[in-house]
């Protein structure tokens, strides 16, 4: 044994002399479904673009809060009217091909999705950009079609990403999907579509001493409990999501730890306001009355929820404290009673998922309303369904739908992105997601207001009278804002589930 | 009998046509629709008119229908409207995966089903055959969904012995080739049974037995081949099932194989993908059905081919 031992020992210290003396640190990220997509200007899933964030970063971005902040920009100032935003950029920074990162690239990203030709999903998001021009290396001047004060937070949503205008022209704008140029801190390496994707350290990446690992392996594991699986044979050191009912098998286990993250998905019951007897605001504040959010939060989520306090979420920007909505059924059916139904009524109660959460929170929701009389039948529509019954059905007066249970995320972290498309007059299907068919002229000119306006004091205002008269007028119900539960082992540190469910993973290490 | 192969492929095309032709025209019909679904939940309009532009699905539908026909005569299958990959690699990349893990679980469950099977008939109502038919009922019993839970729990989780999820050693196949094939070996134990039963009750065996052939002879030679005929039936019909991918059992362990594909197509409403996938199923049955009637005449000489 000895010789052997002997040469052993020679030959670490040999590697220990040519070499940093550590072993090779290697992630593997266990999550729900495959990858769209590795563009995030063409991905509509907050997987795809999370999973991007290892080789793209934007001009601004969030951090593990949901704030906003500087990434490849240096700071911004925005013309008095609103129209003309002017960027400054970080300088030094080199894309992983060795091509500078500049004002040109810049323009040459912004013109690539603004150009419908291109056919980009993210194509809504960014069209309101007029002109891109660079004023100098390293200065940038973005002017708008109209004013729209939320638009650094549109910069700054994962799919603004800052892509390599040198591989872009190699490869074309379809198949840049296939090899991602980035400035980020891991090179792509591969993609086996059926299996994995794997990146690398980006050994100059312009923040020094960053990524403190060597790969990271996006490993798409669709089972619930394959996943839960893979976290105790130790093949995978983060996933999400983690399932309610698999939250304490994890928790159990030693070498794991369980987080539950506030998100900003708020979970709603909208009404159809256009419809007997949702037409009548007490009908609807007597459904918000009758449901016990509590409740619901521990049955249907296992804990993993809290009562929603509000119209918007907590973690977005202007977000304004409201309630939770009481649970009171004398008041309920006090109501009821004011508005002619003391004998409730039959409806349609649909869900936009079908999944078993859903499924139990519609029937948690079927028997809440049975106290105040109304008779539910459940429905929970698959993918397809929904959009055809719901999201784009053409004539809103005919529209089927009655009480839906849906969720949303506003993924710019702004309050504009959570109030226009669900809550907005124009925004009734099938152009965006207003499916109570809420039209109030107050709410629509604190919008358009707020949308105008580049003062945050006056924006405040705005958006806070906007979110008091909706939630007077209750066309929602609000239900629950969910936690988001992610696993991740001990020895990883630094990563971060966002409230928005993107990832946060800027100081991931591995000990 | 290389006639007769000829005329059978001949006779093929016909029914691919018809196949698709009906695919195309109900996954048309599917409810929902893939643009919106592919652009996503904050699509604006504009946005997903692009998106149906991108797809080519802002065509009038006997025009797509000519499209696709053209492609599939051209051995081009479009692009997959999640992906944006030829449909022809995402199936490509997905097939030998299934594939494999539907041989290696019709390995093991012919033959493990076959033995208990013939053992059960031999020893008819005694207790080989209780011990071999309750193990084939447990089998159908058991939803696959479940036993691949329970194996990945005990072998991989527990005593770390197997890898949990993945296809890339030998080591990887052990686990999900039992899942699949636990249900196929019950069915074939239990199809080789009655056969068997039948068989031994037939004249020629009577004959054989009193002409004073050794029981093994018996049972080997002259029951085996003639109750093999049903059994290679169900095998075929098995193997084709298998190969069309299990769904359960590939998202369990993560296999990546065409079942998860269909299931992914599906929800988003792929429609070059689904059709491809359709039109391989119904290729492989009809393929599999004329290697079965060959395996006839093979088993029993006195079947002829016409």
């Amino acid at each position: 044994m000895k010789p052997l031992y002997r040469m052993l020992t020679a030959a670490l210290v040999a590697a220990a002399l040519a070499a940093p003396a550590y072993a090779a640190k290697d992630v593997v990220f266990a999550v729900a479904s495959t990858f769209t997509t590795t563009d995030p200007y063409d991905a509509n899933d907050t997987l795809s673009q999370a999973m991007a964030k290892s080789f793209y970063e934007g001009l601004f971005g969030f951090d593990k809060n949901m704030k906003l902040i500087p990434v490849l920009a240096e700071s911004y100032t925005a013309s008095p009217d609103g129209l003309t935003y002017t960027i400054k950029l970080k300088k030094g920074i080199k894309f992983q091909d060795g091509t500078d990162f500049n004002a040109e690239a810049v323009k040459v990203n912004f013109d690539r999705v603004t150009n419908p030709e291109n056919k980009l999903k993210r194509y809504g998001l960014y069209s309101i950009i007029a002109k891109t021009e660079p004023l100098d290396d390293a200065t940038v001047r973005i002017t708008l079609k109209e004013p729209f004060s939320a638009f650094i937070n549109d910069l700054a949503h994962p799919s603004g990403v800052m892509i390599s205008p040198a591989a872009l022209k190699q490869w074309g704008s379809k198949d840049i999907a296939f090899h991602p140029v980035g400035t980020g801190p891991f090179k792509f390496v591969e993609w086996k579509a059926t299996d994995y994707l794997k990146v690398a350290k980006n050994e100059n990446y312009w923040r020094k001493g960053y990524p403190k690992v060597d790969t990271i392996t996006w490993k798409p594991v669709v089972d619930n409990n394959s996943r839960a699986a893979l976290m105790q044979t130790g093949e995978a050191q983060f996933t999400f999501p983690v399932p309610y009912e698999l939250a304490d098998v994890l928790k159990s286990k030693p070498q794991l730890d369980v987080v539950a993250a506030p998100s900003i998905v708020l979970r709603y019951l909208s009404m159809n306001t256009q419809q007997k007897p949702f037409d009548n605001v007490k009908v609807r504040q007597a459904i918000a009355y009758a449901i016990n959010k509590q409740a619901l939060a521990k049955v249907a989520f296992s804990g993993y929820a809290v009562p929603a306090d509000g119209v918007v979420p907590d973690a977005v920007e202007y977000s304004v404290k409201l309630g939770p909505w009481p649970y009171d059924l004398a008041k309920a059916k006090k109501l009821m009673a004011e508005a002619g139904y003391p004998n409730g009524f039959e409806t349609e109660l649909w869900s936009a998922y079908n999944h078993s959460t859903a499924q139990k929170v519609s029937q948690f929701l079927q028997q809440q309303l049975s106290q105040i009389g109304i008779r539910t039948r459940i429905t929970l529509l698959e993918a397809g369904q929904r959009v055809e019954k719901v999201e784009s059905w053409p004539d809103p007066k005919t529209a089927p739908v009655r009480l839906y249970y849906v969720g949303w995320s506003a993924s710019t972290g702004e309050a504009d992105w959570a109030l226009r498309p669900l809550l907005f007059g124009d925004s009734w299907p099938p152009k965006l997601f207003n499916t109570a068919y809420y039209r109030s002229d107050k709410v629509d000119a604190d919008i358009k207001g707020a949308l105008a306006s580049t003062d945050n004091a006056q924006k405040a205002k705005l958006y806070r009278d906007a979110q008091q008269t909706i939630w007077n007028d209750a066309p929602w119900a609000p239900l629950v804002t969910e936690k988001l539960l992610s696993a991740h082992s001990k020895k990883l540190s630094g990563v971060y589930v966002m409230p928005d469910a993107s990832f946060d993973f800027t100081d991931i290490d591995l000990k | 009998m290389t006639q007769y192969i000829v005329k059978r492929l001949l006779g093929l095309l016909p029914t691919l046509v018809l196949v698709g032709f009906l695919v195309f025209l109900i996954v048309h019909l599917l409810p929902g629709d893939p643009a919106r679904l592919a652009a996503g939940q904050d699509a604006t309009p504009e946005t997903v008119e692009l998106v149906r532009k991108d797809l080519g699905l802002d065509k009038p539908l006997p025009q797509q229908f000519l499209r696709f026909v053209n492609g599939v005569l051209h051995w081009d299958f479009g692009q997959s409207l999640r992906t944006k990959r030829p449909v022809a690699t995402e199936i490509g990349e997905r097939f030998m995966p299934t594939f494999w893990l539907t041989v290696w679980s019709m390995l093991w469950s012919v033959v493990f089903g076959m033995a208990i099977g013939i053992v059960s008939a031999v020893w008819r109502n005694r207790w080989p055959d209780r011990v071999g038919m309750t193990l084939a009922v447990s089998g159908i019993s058991f939803p696959a969904f479940a036993l691949g839970m329970v194996l990945m729990q005990v072998f991989a989780v527990e005593l770390n012995w197997l890898p949990t999820v993945g296809n890339d050693t030998w080591r990887h196949y052990i686990l999900p080739s039992i899942t699949l094939g636990a249900a196929v070996a019950a069915i074939m134990a239990r199809f080789t049974r009655s056969s068997f039963v039948d068989i031994l009750g037939e004249d020629f065996i009577r004959t054989a037995r009193a002409k004073g052939l050794d029981e093994q002879r018996v049972i080997v030679k002259h029951g085996l081949r003639n109750a093999l005929i049903p059994v290679v039936t169900m095998m075929g019909l098995q193997f084709g099932f298998l190969l069309g991918g299990s769904i359960v059992v590939e998202k369990v362990f993560n296999w990546p194989g065409l079942g998860r594909l269909l299931i992914d197509a599906v929800d988003m409403r792929d429609y070059p993908v689904i059709q491809a996938l359709v039109l391989l199923f119904s290729l492989e049955f009809i393929l599999i059905n004329l290697i079965v009637d060959v395996l006839y005449g093979l088993i029993n000489p006195t079947i002829r081919y016409r």
